[in-house]
């Protein structure tokens, strides 16, 4: 199983370096390859992940290793389903890497499957975490297509219609992330109401999801209502997902809460 | 007045207040919460004072926190008074908006008739315009950020009840007794077992709920994350704890006696000798030379119990250690000491009805608000004699839809042409 995942990572990294080389030398052929390696590599993490789930006979989403695997496997989905439809080449450069990333922090967690703990054994389980890897995902994407657009719009000439289309693509991604938070927050209430008898007990990962929550939030009201674009809101992405990141990692190693599961 | 209202229906104060919720808490999350005040007089050298005074050590509950949260649904409500009004004028004026587009295709008469059979099929509604009909598509996510404003202000509402409303309780039964409500709801615990899964422990309960009108509940067990329900009711597999199990029996009258005891207690018939019950304990360990060391660790299961208890003999008290199975004389009575008894910790909760039904329902109401904001938007489609026009914020699907409906009316027409 450890081989998999190995192997797994092995590919995305040669698929990012391919894609690193083909932009620093400028070689369509290369950048080609690189995306075929890509989705192969998203290919075999499914495989790994239904191997895992097989394994494990349940959902392989339980712990800090499984919800990093999973979470990298939906910024591999993302970026495959974005560039396919949308036609994004520009995205690449930057969301591969973030999966390899993700990867990473994945590779360092102890790997070794474990029984899901009685108080992780219900119908919500797969709702609510389901919903966190598809949220978080589509906000790392949003924010890498952030970080694109600074590059793009500190060029001399900035391509005025791919700026556009980077500004509405992220903040669809942002509407559908904040979707799968919402759901993760609800279901989550739900679910602790179940467990531990209070829809919300101020826990930690409670609280920066809702911080969370509230910072896209205030995206989207500026984007909607005051009709903000730009830069400032490609700055604001990119720094959101900063906060994802500390919702998802952070708060487990450094604050301790209901929610540190084994 | 007018200015003041306006500040506090924007949305400028809606962004604003939503950022000191997120401030409060990230305070929250990174000063640790409802200690006792010494633990932060130990704990934060120099932050203390301020922590105490401002009182960060409670935050979620301090004046201010709530104040927000109050000032947050009066932002929300007032701005949906105001929408509210706004939203019927909003349609009548998109839909006089669309009849003014000039069209952007030509119709012959026929292809009109055509389109205007799509549109019926595609159950859009139309509305008549002068000469023009306007036909809207999705006409609902108009609704969108109304309805997502809605559902977070109930959540808000019928949130606070639902967490300050339902009392709570924390009580233990013994398998085979019942805990007694003051209303006189009786929950029965019938069986209490523990599952050991590689050191997970699975704690089960099997009980049933009596309400004060006699209406009964199912007898069923509940485990963690499967409480059960029953009228304004919730019993939740808590905890569990270990008791000690004697049977007492009188050799001059035969008479035997089940005692499951928890806490110290003295049993006698003379009141000066007997045994007092002290407690018992998981496991042991016994030295080459007899002498035993007691665990007083109580994670996990009483592997090898033993049992402290004091024997009481006209004067005289001895601490004396004993293990299932053995028996003790004292005072007239022999103590017979049988293996512990596990009975669970149940955590009961009271909530008025329907507070849980209706935030569930809001929560629907919510996730369905969001994904009509960001995923149907009202689209609209003039049609007149000459022709049609589409608008909206993504006009794009419905060009295309048109268009092939009118391409496929076409191809059909040169297939029935001789
Ligand atoms: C606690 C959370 C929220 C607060 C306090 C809040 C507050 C507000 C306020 C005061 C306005 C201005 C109202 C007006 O002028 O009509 C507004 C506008 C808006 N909000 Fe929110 N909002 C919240 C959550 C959301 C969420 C989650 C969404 C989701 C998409 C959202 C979408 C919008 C939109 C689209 C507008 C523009 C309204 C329009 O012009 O129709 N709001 N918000």
């Amino acid at each position: 199983m450890k081989t998999l995942f190995f192997i797994t990572f092995a590919v995305y990294a040669v698929s990012v370096i391919l894609e690193f080389t083909g932009t620093a030398f400028k070689k369509d052929k290369l950048l080609r390859a690189a995306w075929l390696v890509f989705i192969a590599a998203a290919v075999v993490h499914t495989g790994f992940l239904v191997a895992r789930g097989v394994a494990a006979k349940r959902l392989p989403l339980s712990n800090q290793f499984e919800f990093s695997n999973a979470f990298a496997w939906g910024v591999a989905l993302f970026t495959v389903a974005v560039c396919t439809r949308m036609k994004t080449e520009w995205l690449k450069v930057i969301a591969m890497p973030a999966a390899l990333l993700i990867m990473t922090y994945a590779a360092l967690q102890p790997m070794e499957i474990r029984d899901l703990m009685p108080a992780l054994r219900s119908a919500w389980f797969g709702v609510h975490i389901g919903s966190a890897v598809l949220s978080y995902a589509a906000f790392v994407i949003a924010g890498c297509i952030g970080a694109r657009y600074l590059m793009v719009a500190r060029q001399e000439k900035p391509d005025k219609k791919a700026l556009e289309q980077m500004d509405f693509l992220s903040y669809r991604l942002v509407s559908f992330g904040f979707l799968f938070l919402t759901v993760v927050i609800l279901s989550g209430a739900i679910w602790a109401e179940q467990a531990w008898s209070a829809f919300w007990t101020w826990d930690p990962k409670e609280v920066w999801a809702l911080i969370t929550w509230i910072i896209y939030a205030v995206y989207l009201h500026l984007r909607l209502r005051a009709g903000r674009k730009g830069t400032r809101m490609a700055w604001y992405l990119v720094i959101a997902v900063f906060v994802v990141f500390f919702t998802f990692a952070g708060v487990n190693t450094l604050l301790h809460g209901l929610h540190t599961y084994g | 007045m007018k200015k003041v209202l306006s500040y506090l229906r924007s949305m400028r104060f809606g962004i604003l207040l939503l950022s000191l919720v997120a401030l409060c808490s990230v305070v929250g999350s990174l000063i640790p919460q409802q200690h006792e005040a010494v633990w932060y007089v130990q704990n934060y050298e120099k932050l203390h004072a301020l922590i105490l005074t401002l009182g960060l050590n409670n935050i979620y509950e301090s004046w201010y926190f709530i104040l927000i949260l109050c000032l947050l649904a009066l932002n929300l409500t007032l701005c949906s008074v105001l929408r509210v009004r706004r939203l019927g004028r909003s349609r009548e004026n998109e839909i006089s908006a669309a009849a003014a587009m000039p069209d952007q295709v030509r119709l012959s008469g026929q292809g009109v008739e055509q389109l205007r059979q799509r549109l019926q099929t595609m159950r859009c509604r139309r509305s008549d315009v002068g000469q023009s009909e306007v036909y809207t598509k999705n006409g609902f996510g108009r609704y969108g950020s109304f309805l997502t404003h809605l559902s977070i202000l109930l959540t808000l509402l019928i949130g606070a009840a639902a967490l300050y409303l339902p009392t709570v309780t924390d009580r233990t039964a013994m398998p085979g007794e019942a805990v007694v409500m003051d209303d006189g709801t009786e929950i029965r615990v019938f069986d209490f077992s523990i599952a050991d899964e590689s050191g997970r422990l699975d704690f089960t309960s099997e009980i049933q709920i009596t309400l004060p009108d006699g209406r009964r509940s199912e007898r069923k067990p509940i485990r963690v994350n499967y409480p059960m329900s029953f009228g304004p009711y919730k019993v939740y597999q808590q905890t569990y704890g270990t008791a000690g199990s004697l049977t007492v029996v009188n050799p001059e009258n035969g008479g035997a006696d089940d005692f499951t005891l928890t806490d110290t207690v003295f049993l006698s018939l003379d009141g000066v000798s007997g045994l007092w019950y002290q407690a018992v304990y998981p496991d042991y360990l016994m030295d080459p030379s007899g002498n035993v060391t007691l665990i007083t660790s109580t994670m996990g299961r009483y592997e090898n119990p033993v049992y402290e208890v004091i024997v009481a003999r006209g004067g005289t008290f001895e601490s004396v250690l004993a293990f299932p199975g053995d028996e003790i004389e004292a005072g007239g009575l022999v103590f017979r000491f049988n293996a512990p008894v596990e009975y669970p910790g149940l955590r009961i909760k009271h909530t008025p009805t329907l507070v849980n039904a209706a935030l569930l329902a809001v929560f629907a109401l919510m996730v369905a608000a969001l994904y009509i904001t960001f995923f149907c938007d009202p689209v609209l489609v003039k049609l007149d004699a000459q022709g049609y026009a589409v608008g909206g914020s993504k006009p794009e699907r419905m060009r295309v839809e048109l268009a092939s409906a009118l391409a496929e009316f076409e191809e059909k027409e040169r297939e029935d042409t001789p």
